[in-house]
């Protein structure tokens, strides 16, 4: 049995990992079997950072090869060691479900031995949990650079979601940072669970699919010089090519001393805001150049969306009662499901500021950019509006800033929400 | 003023609703210990299924989600549940048509809340239902939800673990669901006498372990954890009881 001291250091070296997402994948249990997945995912606890715990994030070893400048178990930091083995996750995963602690496993490796060494490991863990465990709960296989391709698409067809890990947003940084890592080593194998995925879509498969809840990656934000933009034209690429589910950003921190990376942390407000504009690219109907030139960062001062508002104060205000599912869920302070709210009200009557109060629409921002039934509460002239904008930004990151997270992470750490 | 008080049953309010609805301005209620003012007549209703079918039928007609919207509003805690989807069904008469998404209605509001709330925690419960494992193999799961939801949450346990026997036991209201591997019944209980298994004190320790090795100690935020975890559930949880 895997022991307390084991446990932590391989779970101590796995937390930086930001996904802990059980959804979006319908597995139905068997006949004998244990688990099944939620669709919406289930979070079970949350730990005093503020983070879900969903799944049981661990390492099959810390014991790595690999020389990545800002990962804390790279081959020549001193740390403590420790590997286990599939029979060790096993027994834990089952234990934990049983006990209804988890919803599932999230299995990650550094590179132990030989990348396809490590892949073999992974694979057989989760042919075991299905197979002789008769597991039908999540499972979230984080992908080895490098090894073998066949090894991975085996695993896809047990797993319920995949990920590689860019690392970092551009191929000289990852050339810089972890030179063992190449831009092929991880966007192939991306490239062919996606063909894997449509070949399933095609031929209508239904059993045994390749990874139903699709991939995600991560990138650290803020060890390298690259900007905002480039980086969200990187995420807009990953979603719209690649069809990836999720992209997850970890803000750097410092952890590891060395003379190429930077000494200070990139800030809890830079990963916000990028968190922010993602969710504008994929659930409000924003393109990449609308929010954020190329070489350019986002506003530390507005969200994205305000940002966006102020510039294009042309369009604004705009009538609840009347403008387009698309404008209202432009308006700054009015969410998606805000926006959906209202379009459903609407129709059985107009709709006035009470209204829109007791439905639980947050007015302090939208006030500026909306009439209802003609009337409007907001400030007179632009810089006016800047300002007011300005000090709601300034009374929530007085108590945020030193946070870890805000509206859209505080989404992010719920599963259901993906 | 007439009060009509229920057994809090759902074919007893629906049987409620058949012999208010001709009153203005009357109350259903299954609080026993409503406050009761000088002129109020008190009529205790007993189910007749057929008036409670001819209403449900009705209300199907206009609306087919919503007996279950009812149904789950019924089993919150809120004193006012019964008298609000009473208000709910003469609305949705009036209107002949479905009305959940009149959002400028005071009625819609409160019943869209009621029924949130209790949706909330059941998928709460999803996730902080903690069992342990007996020295007989049953997984056993005490807990004391807000709402009256034990049997509801129920069918997700027995999805999960299909062979696998449990008890979920509700110690506020001394009822538990029983299910043994292939039926399951709701039943009272009030005290159980647990003798756990013997590897249930070494999980418990491996999943406290996990839960502090998993937290960035660096950027805390209790706050949230709060928010998304409400204290009051903290005492069925393992890695939550000790601090």
């Amino acid at each position: 049995m895997l022991d307390t001291k084991r446990l932590q250091i391989l779970t101590e070296s796995a937390k930086y990992d930001v996904s802990c997402s059980s959804s979006g994948s319908k597995r139905s249990n068997k006949e004998g079997g244990i688990g099944n997945a939620s669709v919406g995912g289930i979070c079970h606890s949350f730990t005093p950072d503020g983070r879900c715990i969903s799944l049981l994030k661990i390492l099959l070893s810390n014991d790595c090869i690999y020389n990545c400048e800002y990962c804390p178990n790279r081959a020549d930091a001193n740390v403590e060691r420790a590997t286990t083995t599939p029979d060790e996750i096993c027994e834990l995963v089952i234990n934990f479900y049983k006990r209804n602690y988890i919803e599932g496993l999230f299995l990650s490796s550094a590179v132990f031995k030989t990348p396809n060494h490590t892949m073999e490991l992974l694979l057989q863990t989760v042919i075991k949990l299905r197979k002789v465990y008769n597991f039908n709960g999540y499972i979230h296989l984080k992908g080895i650079p490098h090894a073998d391709g066949e090894l991975m698409l085996q695993a896809a067809k047990y797993v319920d979601r995949m990920s590689y890990n860019i690392e970092l947003p551009s191929e000289k940084s990852l050339k810089l940072l972890a030179p063992q890592k190449t831009k092929n080593s991880l966007i192939e194998p991306m490239k062919r669970l996606q063909n894997a995925m449509l070949y399933d879509k095609e031929n209508k498969i239904k059993v045994n699919k390749s990874i139903p809840a699709g991939q995600t990656t991560q990138m650290i934000i803020g060890a390298s010089p690259e900007r905002d933009g480039q980086i969200l034209r990187l995420t807009e690429a990953l979603y719209r090519k690649m069809q990836l589910k999720r992209v997850y950003y970890s803000s750097y921190l410092p952890v590891v001393q060395s003379p190429i990376l930077p000494t200070k942390p990139a800030g809890l407000l830079r990963e916000h805001r990028l968190y922010q504009a993602d969710w504008l690219i994929r659930f409000y109907g924003f393109e990449v150049s609308e929010i954020c030139d190329e070489y350019e960062n986002l506003s530390q001062e507005f969200d994205p969306k305000c940002f966006w508002a102020l510039k294009n104060m042309q369009y604004f205000p705009i009538e609840v009662n009347k403008a387009p599912l698309e404008m209202l869920l432009r308006v700054p302070g009015i969410g998606a499901k805000g926006a959906f709210k209202i379009v459903e009200a609407r129709k059985f009557c107009a709709l006035d500021f009470e209204n829109l109060k007791k439905m639980r629409i947050v007015l302090k921002r939208a006030k500026h950019f909306i009439t209802c039934k003609g009337k409007f509460y907001g400030a007179n002239n632009l810089s006016q509006v800047k300002y007011c904008l300005m000090l709601e930004e300034k009374s929530k990151s007085c108590e945020q800033l030193s946070l870890f997270s805000t509206a859209d992470t505080a989404l992010s750490a719920l599963t259901g929400e993906l | 003023m007439k009060i009509f008080i229920t057994d809090g049953s759902l074919k007893c309010f629906y049987t409620a609703v058949f012999y208010a609805y001709k009153y203005n301005g009357c109350i259903i209620t299954s609080n026993k210990s409503v406050q009761l003012s000088f002129d109020s007549q008190v009529q205790m209703v007993h189910t007749e299924k057929d008036k409670s079918e001819r209403v449900c039928s009705k209300i199907r007609q206009i609306d087919e989600l919503v007996e279950d919207e009812i149904a789950l509003v019924l089993r919150s805690a809120d004193p006012l549940k019964e008298q609000i989807a009473f208000e709910y069904i003469k609305l949705l008469i009036k209107q002949n048509r479905p009305i959940r998404n009149i959002l400028s209605n005071p009625t819609v509001l409160e019943m869209n809340e009621i029924r949130q709330q209790v949706a909330k925690e059941i998928h709460n419960m999803h996730g902080f239902l903690r069992f342990m494992e007996t020295a007989q193999g049953i997984m056993y799961a005490p807990y004391s939800p807000d709402n009256d939801i034990t049997d509801l949450i129920c069918h997700h346990f027995i999805r999960r673990f299909k062979s696998l026997k449990f008890v979920i036991h509700d110690l506020k209201r001394k009822k538990a669901v029983i299910y043994d591997g292939c039926n399951w019944f709701l039943t009272e209980v009030g005290e159980a006498e647990i003798y756990l298994s013997e590897y249930e004190k070494t999980f418990e320790t491996l999943w406290k372990r996990y839960y502090k090795s998993v937290n960035i100690a660096n950027r805390p935020h209790e706050k949230q954890m709060k928010g998304f975890m409400p204290v009051r559930y903290w005492k069925f949880l393992p890695e939550k009881k000790d601090n």
